[in-house]
């Protein structure tokens, strides 16, 4: 019934960049966070952006594999289902204390993720190959991505750290003026979506190559990485915010110049008007 | 390479599918009912609430005409973007109609409704822009591919249709199916959110440590809380409805529709699993 248009041609094999993304990630959530613990500090909360970096990428390259098929309703809802998943995902686990919560967020996540694929590809009868992996990488994609944002914003990611701002005094706790309870989630969220469903939308077509895509994944993820720095300014101590945005800025300002040579090569590659290229290889 | 072939399923079930997806589903409220209904049947009635609102949703995004790219060309009826975007731009216009009469303490029945006319009132107004911009501004008339003649209306179709084409424009009973679909998406996305809203409120002042006098401090935590959600779910019903349909429909009267069933047991099942984790993270 489903035919698959266009195979994976070369590049990094999938199942290497989802191992190493959602490592990345983890060890990110992990430093972020305990570096944080350790030292009492904010400082190191970039490393959440970090991991929304690391779990762009992968999910860009999932996004791929998935889309590839030509399930008809277009890139970005894989992105909006990622993060709609991902999202429930990650506040269930913001429930637990931090060296347990990334662990707990992708274990619910998959059980999320695999039921989701399970309705796609069997009771809605998609009959995808890589629906059911792809719907529950998608999912954990979007609750380590989230969680990073998380960390990157506030320096932590329990649920108490979410809720309430310690306010100016630091005696009553401000709910209205935290993570949630400003949705900055919500911003947070619908910036996750567009970065991860960004990169294979942008570059699919004729002579798609992988690091085009990835390089413009990890662009995605560091411009993502700028505005929650910013936002960090309600959360987080000043010299925490320079570095965090110091961080995303050089990051942004290398993976685009990377992006642009990318593209130059891959463009002059196109007028020379030689046939599509066919990357050997996989 | 050039074929570019889209998964063209019928109207046909998966038995096995099905019937495991209603064990699921019917696991899921058991255990709510075991653990929660002894300790505020509020918990429980949450879970149908989001249920209810999460098969509303499914049901609804099968109305909305969705044209996707061929419809920007003049080569297919409906309007000219995804599922997936329509439908969470009706959703979330729903939510904060319903959200507004939440707040002011109107009641579950109106508050709903509401929810349901701001969705409505959002898909009537893209539509009629929708009609205004293909009609004046490209110079197409409105035909349907589907039928010969609108179920609505009864005007005949064929002889406005161009050749080659699958119909174009907004036809009058697409526009009605996409004011239907608003309403329901609506309805579900306010239905989920109230759902949650109560059960939030019941809880997160306690698991924050929030003393009595902190109590309405608390209330944006859980608007936020019970709206992220909502979208959450809603995102993955509409998408889940989104592959449903594959691609471009024209509303209640297009051969597609017929395939609604089993996108109301993907979202039962799918909207149950995420309700119980969403009532999880007050209730553990």
């Amino acid at each position: 019934m489903t035919v698959k248009v266009e195979k994976i041609e070369g590049g990094t094999p999938h199942n290497t960049i989802m191992w190493a993304g959602l490592l990345a990630a983890l060890v990110c959530l992990y430093l972020g966070a305990g570096l944080n613990v350790m030292f009492n500090a904010y400082t190191f909360s970039f490393f959440g952006g970090l991991a929304a970096v690391a779990a762009i990428v992968w999910g860009s390259n999932t996004i791929k594999t998935l889309c590839s098929y030509g399930i008809g309703t277009g890139v970005p809802s894989v992105g909006m289902i990622s993060l709609g998943s991902g999202v429930i995902a990650m506040l269930l686990a913001t429930r637990f204390s931090w060296y347990y919560a990334p662990i707990v967020a992708v274990i619910v996540a998959t059980i999320i993720g695999a039921i989701i694929g399970y309705m796609a590809n069997d009771v809605i009868m998609m009959k995808i190959p890589v629906m059911r992996r792809s719907m529950t990488e998608v999912a954990i994609v979007g609750a380590l991505m989230l969680m990073g944002l998380s960390l990157m914003a506030t320096s932590g990611y329990s649920l108490l750290s979410l809720a309430s701002n310690p306010g100016l005094l630091g005696i009553l706790p401000n709910y209205g003026g935290s993570f949630i309870g400003a949705s900055i989630i919500a911003v947070a969220f619908i910036l996750g979506a567009i970065a991860v469903q960004h990169p294979f939308n942008a570059t699919l077509g004729p002579s798609w190559q992988q690091d085009r895509m990835l390089m413009l994944a990890a662009e995605c993820g560091f411009l993502t990485m700028i505005p929650l720095a910013l936002m960090s300014i309600a959360f987080l101590s000043i010299p925490a915010v320079i570095v965090s945005l110091i961080v995303s800025v050089a990051g942004w300002l290398y993976t685009y110049g990377q992006y642009l040579c990318l593209s130059q090569r891959d463009a002059a590659a196109w007028l020379d008007a030689k046939p599509i290229r066919e990357p050997e290889g996989h | 390479m050039t074929v570019t072939p889209k998964p063209t399923g019928g109207v046909g079930m998966n038995p096995l599918a099905n019937a495991l997806s209603i064990i699921l589903l019917i696991a899921i409220i058991g255990a709510t009912y075991i653990l929660y209904y002894g300790v505020n049947p509020l918990i429980f009635n949450a879970l149908i609430g989001v249920i209810v609102g999460g098969a509303l949703i499914g049901f609804g995004v099968h109305f909305v005409p969705v044209g996707g790219a061929p419809a920007a060309m003049g080569q297919a009826p409906g309007i000219a973007t995804g599922v997936a975007m329509l439908a969470a731009g009706a959703g979330l216009a729903g939510l904060f109609g319903g959200a507004f009469a939440i707040a002011s303490n109107l009641g579950l029945m109106t508050s709903i409704i509401a929810g349901g006319i701001g969705g409505a009132l959002m898909m009537a107004i893209t539509c009629m822009f929708v009609v205004l911009i293909y009609t004046y501004g490209m110079g197409i008339p409105s035909a349907s591919g589907k039928v010969k003649v609108d179920p609505i209306t009864g005007d005949s179709q064929t002889e406005y249709k161009s050749q080659g084409t699958e119909g174009h424009g907004l036809p009058f009973s697409s526009f009605v199916g996409g004011v239907i679909g608003g309403f329901l998406g609506g309805l579900g996305g306010t239905l989920i959110y109230y759902a949650l809203l109560r059960v939030y409120e019941l809880r997160l002042p306690a698991l924050l440590g929030a003393g009595l006098l902190q109590a309405p401090a608390v209330v944006p935590v859980a608007v936020s809380l019970a709206g992220i959600f909502a979208i959450g779910i809603f995102l993955v019903n509409a998408v889940l409805a989104a592959y449903n349909i594959t691609g471009t429909t024209e509303g209640f009267h297009d051969p597609k529709f017929a395939r609604f069933p089993r996108a109301i047991v993907a979202a039962l099942a799918a909207s149950a699993v995420c309700g119980f984790v969403a009532i999880l993270v007050a209730a553990m």
